[in-house]
C-alpha cells in the first residue's frame, strides 16, 4: 500500500473509534450546569501597580468616590482592585497616564506633608487633588497629571456603576435596569472568523 | 452548478439593499443580494446580562479595535466592524471616524430611527444659497418615494408647514402634553423667530425599523431573491468587449475561497464608503475622476447645557420638566436669518435630564452633592450642523494597507473647514441665548465637535448630477459610464444639509429601482 493510501486507512479507521467512543445525551430536559463567576468564588490577584501604586489608587478611589446613599462607593466595589487589572491589559500610554499620575500625587503628598499619598487626610488630599481638577471641554486636558485625574474620576464612576455590589445596592430600585449596575442585551460574537 | 441566471445582483443588505431587494422583486426579477456578513439571530446572539457579568466590567475590552467607534460599548461591541479586520487610514491629525456594520442587515439593525425629508434648500443650494451644488432632482420628484417610505417605515411626527421641514406621510402625531420648561423655551424661540416642533422617527414594527423585518422577509417570500451571507465583495467585474457590468468577484468570510457571480445589472448598496472602495478597487466608472470626491457627513456634538433653577434639589417633576424638543434648521433661509456661514444646523433637545459627574469639576461629597441637587433638572441640546461638499475632502485607495481578506482599503481625507466652525459658534450662542431668555442657567457650553464619520452619515463619494463630467451617477444613481450598474446608498447625496439621511437613501433606492425594472424592461440595460 502505499504511504498516503496506508495514512488515509489508518485516519478512516481513528475517526470510526472515535465516533463510536462518543456518547449520545440522554433525551428530555437538556442537561444544564450551574456555575458561579470567578468574581464569586475568589480575589483578584494584582499585578499591575506597585503594592505603593495600588494603595495609592485605594486611597484615591475612598476619597473620589465614597459610600453614600445607601450605594457602595468605589471601595467597597473593588474599583482599584478591578482598574489593576483593566489598565494591566490597556495601551501604553493610558498604563503610563495612571502610574505617572499615581507616582505624581503621592510624590506631592511626600514633598508637601513629609507622608506617602495613602497616610493623608482628606484636607491635605484636597490640597493636592484640587489644583488638577479641570472643568469639562469638549477635548480632554493636556497636562498629563489633570488628564489623569479627569480620567480617573470617570474609571472609578464606571468600575463602581457598574459592579456586583452596586446591582445589589439597587436590586430593587424602579430604575434598575437602566440604571447603574442594571441589565441589558449582550451581543455575543457572532458566527466569529477563526 | 450555479443558477447564474440572476436579473440584479446586489451588494449590501442594508436600508439601501434592501429597499432595492424588495422593489425588484415585487417586479418579478430575480435577485441575488451578497453580503459580507452573517445573519443575526436575535435570540441566540443576545443575552441579557448585568454589566458586572462581562468580562471588563463594561468597560470594554481595551484591545478590541474600536478605537473610532464611539458608538461602542461592551455590549454591543460584537457588532461592530474591527478595525483590525478592515483597517483605513487618514492623515495625521485628521482622524475620521468610520462606523461599520457587516451583518446581513448593516447599520438599519441600530440605527436611531430619526426621520426626516431633505428640503429644496438641500437639493438646490447653489441657486439658495451656494451651500454646495444642485441635485439633479427636487423636493417635488422624491415626495412620492417618500411618502411611501414613510408608510413603509411608519414615520411619526407633528406636521409643521415648513419649507426647510417638509412634512411625512406621517402614520400618527406625536405630541401630548409638555412641561413647563417645554413651553418656556418654545415661548422663548417664537420671539427669536426659531421654530420648534418634535422629534420625527420610524416606529417600524415590533420596536425595529430594519431592512432584516421590513424590506428582506418580503423580497424572499417572492421566492426571487437569493442571499449569500459572509461574502466580502471584492471588484465588480467588466465585460472587455462590451464594457458592461457581469458581476463581482467575492470572497467567503471564513475560508477565503474566491468566487464569482454574474447578473445583468449590478446594484452596490454596501454603504457610502464601501461602494466607492468597491468602484475605485475595480477601476470603474470614474471617467468624471469624482469617484471618491467630495465626502460629506454631518457634524455632531456642540454641547450646552443648562439647569431650570425651580427644577433642582429634587424639585423636578414631570408637569414642571421633561420631553424632548426638536429645533429644526432655521438659519439661512432668507436675508434675516443669514449668518457668516452656508447652509444650517438642526438642534435635538431634551429636557429633564441628569448632567453626566464630568461636567462638574468637583469629586467625593461635594460631587455627589452637586448631581443631587443637578438631578433631573437639566436641559441638553447638541446640534445635526451642516457640512459643505468640498473637492479635497476624498476617499482614495491607499495600496499599502489591505484588509483581512487582501482587499486594498480606504485612505479618508475628510476636515471640516471655516464654514463648519463658524456654524457651532452660531449654534452654541444661539442656544446660550435661548436658555437664558428661558431663565435657564447654563452649566456647559462647548462648540466643539466630534471628529467627521461620528455622526454615521457619510454621503457623497459618487454624486448624481446631469453632467457626466461633474457627476458619477445620473438622477435614478444610474453610472454614466456604465449602463446596468446602480449605486443606491447614501454617496449619491450632492448635498448632505442637517438632516439624517436615511428616509432619503431609502427613497432614492426605491425611485432607482423603480426605474431599473422599467429599463431592463425596455430592453434599455
Ligand atoms: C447607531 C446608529 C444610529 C443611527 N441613527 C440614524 C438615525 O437616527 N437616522 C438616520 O437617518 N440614520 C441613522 N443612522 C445611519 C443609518 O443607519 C444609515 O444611513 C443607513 O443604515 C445606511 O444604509 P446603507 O444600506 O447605505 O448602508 P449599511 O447599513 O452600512 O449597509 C451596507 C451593507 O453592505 C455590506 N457590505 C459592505 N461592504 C461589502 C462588501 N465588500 N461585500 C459585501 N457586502 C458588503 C455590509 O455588510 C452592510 O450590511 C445611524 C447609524 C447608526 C450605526
Amino acid at each position: 500500500m502505499q504511504r498516503r493510501r496506508f495514512m488515509q486507512a489508518v485516519t478512516t479507521a481513528s475517526t470510526a473509534a472515535t465516533a463510536a467512543a462518543q456518547q449520545t445525551p440522554p433525551a428530555g430536559e437538556p442537561i444544564k450546569i450551574g456555575t458561579v463567576s470567578a468574581d464569586a468564588a475568589a480575589e483578584p490577584v494584582s499585578r499591575f501597580f506597585t503594592s505603593r501604586q495600588l494603595a495609592v489608587l485605594r486611597h484615591l478611589s475612598r476619597l473620589i468616590l465614597p459610600a453614600s446613599n445607601g450605594r457602595p462607593g468605589a471601595a467597597e466595589a473593588g474599583a482599584a482592585e478591578f482598574l489593576d487589572f483593566l489598565i494591566s491589559v490597556s495601551p501604553a500610554p493610558r498604563q503610563q497616564l495612571y502610574r505617572g499620575g499615581l507616582d505624581f500625587v503621592d510624590a506631592e503628598a511626600e514633598r508637601l506633608f513629609a507622608k506617602p499619598f495613602p497616610e493623608i487626610d482628606e484636607q491635605q488630599a484636597d490640597k493636592i487633588l484640587r489644583p488638577l481638577l479641570t472643568p469639562w471641554t469638549f477635548d480632554p486636558p493636556a497636562n498629563p497629571r489633570q488628564r489623569f485625574l479627569a480620567e480617573l474620576r470617570a474609571d472609578l464612576r464606571t468600575a463602581t456603576m457598574n459592579s456586583k455590589e452596586m446591582a445589589r445596592a439597587t436590586a430593587n430600585s424602579p430604575r434598575r435596569r437602566r440604571g447603574p449596575g442594571g441589565a441589558a442585551p449582550y451581543w455575543l460574537p457572532i458566527d466569529p472568523t477563526r | 452548478m450555479a443558477n447564474q441566471n440572476y436579473d440584479v445582483l446586489i451588494v449590501g443588505s442594508g436600508h439601501s439593499g434592501g429597499m432595492a431587494a424588495g422593489v425588484l422583486t415585487q417586479k418579478g426579477l430575480r435577485c441575488l443580494m451578497l453580503n459580507a456578513g452573517p445573519v443575526v439571530d436575535f435570540e441566540r446572539d443576545r443575552k441579557f446580562k448585568a454589566a458586572h457579568e462581562l468580562p471588563y466590567r463594561g468597560f470594554g475590552n481595551p484591545n478590541a479595535h474600536l478605537d473610532h467607534v464611539y458608538q461602542a460599548n461592551e455590549f454591543n461591541a460584537n457588532t461592530w466592524v474591527s478595525e483590525k479586520e478592515a483597517p483605513y487610514s487618514y492623515p495625521p491629525g485628521a482622524p475620521y471616524n468610520w462606523v461599520r456594520v457587516r451583518l446581513v442587515g448593516g447599520r438599519s439593525l441600530f440605527w436611531a430611527r430619526q426621520s426626516f425629508r431633505l428640503s429644496d434648500y438641500e437639493f438646490k443650494a447653489a441657486d439658495h444659497d451656494g451651500a454646495g451644488d444642485n441635485w439633479p432632482i427636487s423636493h417635488d420628484d422624491l415626495a412620492p418615494y417618500y411618502s411611501r417610505v414613510e408608510r413603509q417605515f411608519r414615520v411619526t411626527g407633528r406636521k409643521e408647514g415648513l419649507p426647510q421641514f417638509p412634512d411625512g406621510d406621517f402614520v400618527s402625531v406625536a405630541d401630548g402634553s409638555e412641561s413647563e420648561c417645554q413651553k418656556r423655551i418654545t415661548a422663548e424661540a417664537r420671539k427669536m423667530e426659531i421654530p420648534v416642533s418634535r422629534m420625527r422617527a420610524a416606529l417600524g414594527e415590533g420596536g425595529l425599523a430594519s431592512s432584516v423585518n421590513l424590506s428582506i422577509p418580503g423580497a424572499l417570500a417572492t421566492g426571487k431573491l437569493d442571499v449569500v451571507q459572509n461574502a466580502v465583495v471584492r471588484e465588480i467585474t467588466v465585460d472587455k468587449d462590451t464594457g458592461r457590468a457581469s458581476g463581482v468577484i467575492f470572497l467567503d468570510r471564513h475560508t477565503r475561497r474566491e468566487m464569482r457571480a454574474r447578473a445583468r445589472v449590478v446594484v452596490l448598496a454596501a454603504g457610502t464608503l464601501e461602494s466607492t472602495r468597491l468602484l475605485l478597487n475595480s477601476n470603474i466608472a470614474n471617467s468624471s475622476g469624482l469617484v471618491g470626491r467630495y465626502l460629506i457627513d454631518q457634524q455632531y456634538g456642540c454641547t450646552v447645557i443648562a439647569a431650570m433653577p425651580e427644577a433642582r434639589d429634587g424639585k423636578a417633576n414631570p408637569a414642571l420638566i421633561g420631553g424632548g424638543l426638536f429645533i429644526p434648521r432655521f438659519r439661512n433661509l432668507d436675508t434675516k436669518s443669514k449668518r457668516n456661514f452656508r447652509g444650517g444646523y438642526a438642534i435635538p433637545m431634551s429636557t429633564g435630564s441628569t448632567p453626566d459627574a464630568k461636567y462638574f469639576p468637583e469629586y467625593g461629597a461635594a460631587l455627589q452633592k452637586k448631581l443631587d441637587s443637578y438631578a433631573g433638572a437639566c436641559v441638553q441640546g447638541g446640534i445635526y450642523g451642516e457640512v459643505l461638499p468640498r473637492y479635497e475632502n476624498h476617499v482614495r485607495i491607499n495600496k499599502e494597507q489591505k484588509d483581512a481578506w487582501g482587499i486594498p482599503t480606504l485612505h479618508i481625507e475628510a476636515r471640516y473647514g471655516e464654514n463648519e466652525r463658524n456654524l457651532c459658534r452660531d449654534a452654541a450662542d444661539t442656544m446660550e441665548e435661548l436658555y437664558k431668555a428661558a431663565g435657564l442657567e447654563i452649566l456647559v457650553k462647548s462648540d466643539k465637535v466630534n471628529p467627521p464619520g461620528y455622526s454615521i452619515h457619510e454621503l457623497g463619494t459618487c454624486r448624481m448630477g446631469d453632467d457626466p463630467k461633474k457627476s458619477v451617477l445620473n438622477k435614478f444613481n444610474q453610472s454614466h459610464d456604465i449602463k446596468n450598474l446602480f449605486v443606491v446608498d447614501g454617496s449619491a447625496f450632492v448635498t448632505g444639509g442637517w438632516q439624517n439621511p436615511t428616509m432619503t437613501i431609502l427613497a432614492l433606492s426605491m425611485r432607482a429601482s423603480e426605474y431599473l425594472a422599467d429599463e431592463l424592461k425596455k430592453g434599455n440595460l
